[in-house]
């Protein structure tokens, strides 16, 4: 059976976090999540990500002169992204705490 | 702002999948979306390695792209006007097989004793006829008008003939239909032959007929509130014309059970070829026609 706790992994968060350090491009966008999140996107599920991204005001794409089009965060995707990490940083602190309370569990 | 990083030089060469196949599955998506994001994916692509692996990614993506459409990529008017150019050809097809109906059961007054539910449904096609054409009718003669208006303003006649063919096409071949009746028929009418001739004849008048305005929507490319009208009328008329095509199917199958006397009735293949034709047209009428409804009803 697959762990399915790796939906913490949503593929819009981690565009966003990925465009919240500097604006990139689809290739730069899958070479930065797969090393420092340790996810691979496929092609596939990068661009209906962007796409619905870009629908919804948290992202826009800047000129390019060539095909590979670079995208940046807007202020409502890093409200959103912002948002979205609180509530994922609690949860996590709140697991931590009762793992070490009940398990004595020291961290990893 | 620091400039967007790039690949830089850590792209890999295309694999053997190659721009075919991801042509292939690019081709896949709805043409908005390939507009928009083709070139992307197949730079992403190519930079990746272009694996099967990546490309059927990206088909695979290809059907959520249809059903949920991104918003900020959704034609309004495009989708109304492509809606109503094949809901137009689709409604004079079904309405040519309803009409055909009519000839071969109502008029040659087929009424199984014992079984007044076929007589209801002659009666329900004739009203569902009339009211989709009214419907129809009433709510595309604004944008036609408007069309024709801008069709001489601008000297376009080409797009001013394909506005008139609703008109030109009907009448040659009712013209043509009253030549071959006098010509051709007898006191029982016109031979079987004859009969399938002018049957032939009245489908390719109906498609001519609605193949003009469909051409003058696609290069006329009107907007505003009078395409808005005439693809919500069409809804409505498709929606009233589905209720004529079960009206048919109900009355074709209550012949083929009830009347051993019916077109066809010793050759079972011809009533289920026909049911199947008006069950075809009338989906892609009332699919097509949504399709356009929705646009029209959609908050711009």
């Amino acid at each position: 059976m697959t762990d399915r706790l790796d939906r913490w992994a949503d593929p819009p968060l981690l565009v966003l976090a990925s465009l919240a350090e500097e604006p990139k491009h689809g290739y730069a966008i899958t070479q930065d999540v797969a090393q420092t999140m340790g996810v691979r996107l496929s092609a596939g599920t990068l661009y209906a990500v962007i796409a619905r991204l870009e629908a919804r005001g948290l992202i826009e794409p800047l000129e390019s002169e060539d095909r590979r089009r670079p995208y940046r965060i807007t202020m409502a995707g890093a409200e959103a992204l912002a948002r979205q990490s609180e509530r994922m940083s609690t949860v996590a602190s709140l697991a931590r705490e009762r793992l070490s309370t009940s398990l004595g569990w020291a961290g990893a | 702002m620091r400039p967007p990083s790039g690949p830089s030089g850590a792209t890999t060469p295309p694999g053997p999948s190659g721009p075919l196949l991801s042509r292939a599955a690019l081709a896949l998506y709805p043409p908005s979306w390939r507009a928009r994001y083709g070139e992307e994916v197949r730079a992403l692509l190519h930079d990746s390695g272009g694996g099967l692996a990546a490309v059927a990614s990206v088909a695979w993506r290809a059907l959520p792209a249809w059903f949920w459409p991104p918003r900020h990529l959704h034609d309004r008017p495009a989708r109304m006007r492509a809606s109503l150019a094949t809901a137009l050809m689709s409604w004079s097809m079904l309405t040519g097989l309803g009409l055909v109906f009519v000839q071969l059961t109502q008029f040659q007054d087929l009424n199984p004793p014992g079984h007044p539910e076929v007589r209801w449904a002659y009666a329900v096609f004739d009203v569902t006829l009339a009211a989709s054409a009214l419907v129809a009718g009433l709510g595309g003669l604004p944008l036609w008008l408007l069309m024709l208006r801008r069709a001489r303003r601008e000297q376009r006649p080409r797009d001013a003939v394909y506005l008139l063919l609703p008109v030109i096409a009907p009448a040659a071949y009712l013209a043509a239909l009253i030549v071959t009746i006098r010509l051709a028929g007898g006191a029982q009418g016109v031979s079987q032959w004859w009969f399938l001739v002018v049957v032939l004849a009245g489908f390719a008048a109906a498609a001519i007929a609605a193949a003009g305005p469909g051409l003058a929507l696609r290069r006329l490319q009107p907007r505003g509130p009078a395409l808005r009208l005439a693809a919500a009328a069409g809804g409505v008329a498709a929606a009233i014309m589905a209720v004529g095509a079960v009206a048919i199917v109900v009355a074709v199958t209550g012949l083929s059970l009830w009347s051993r006397h019916f077109a066809g009735y010793h050759f079972g293949t011809i009533p289920v070829l026909y049911l199947a034709l008006v069950v075809t047209t009338a989906t892609v009428t009332t699919v097509s026609a949504a399709r356009g409804t929705r646009a029209a009803l959609a908050e711009p």
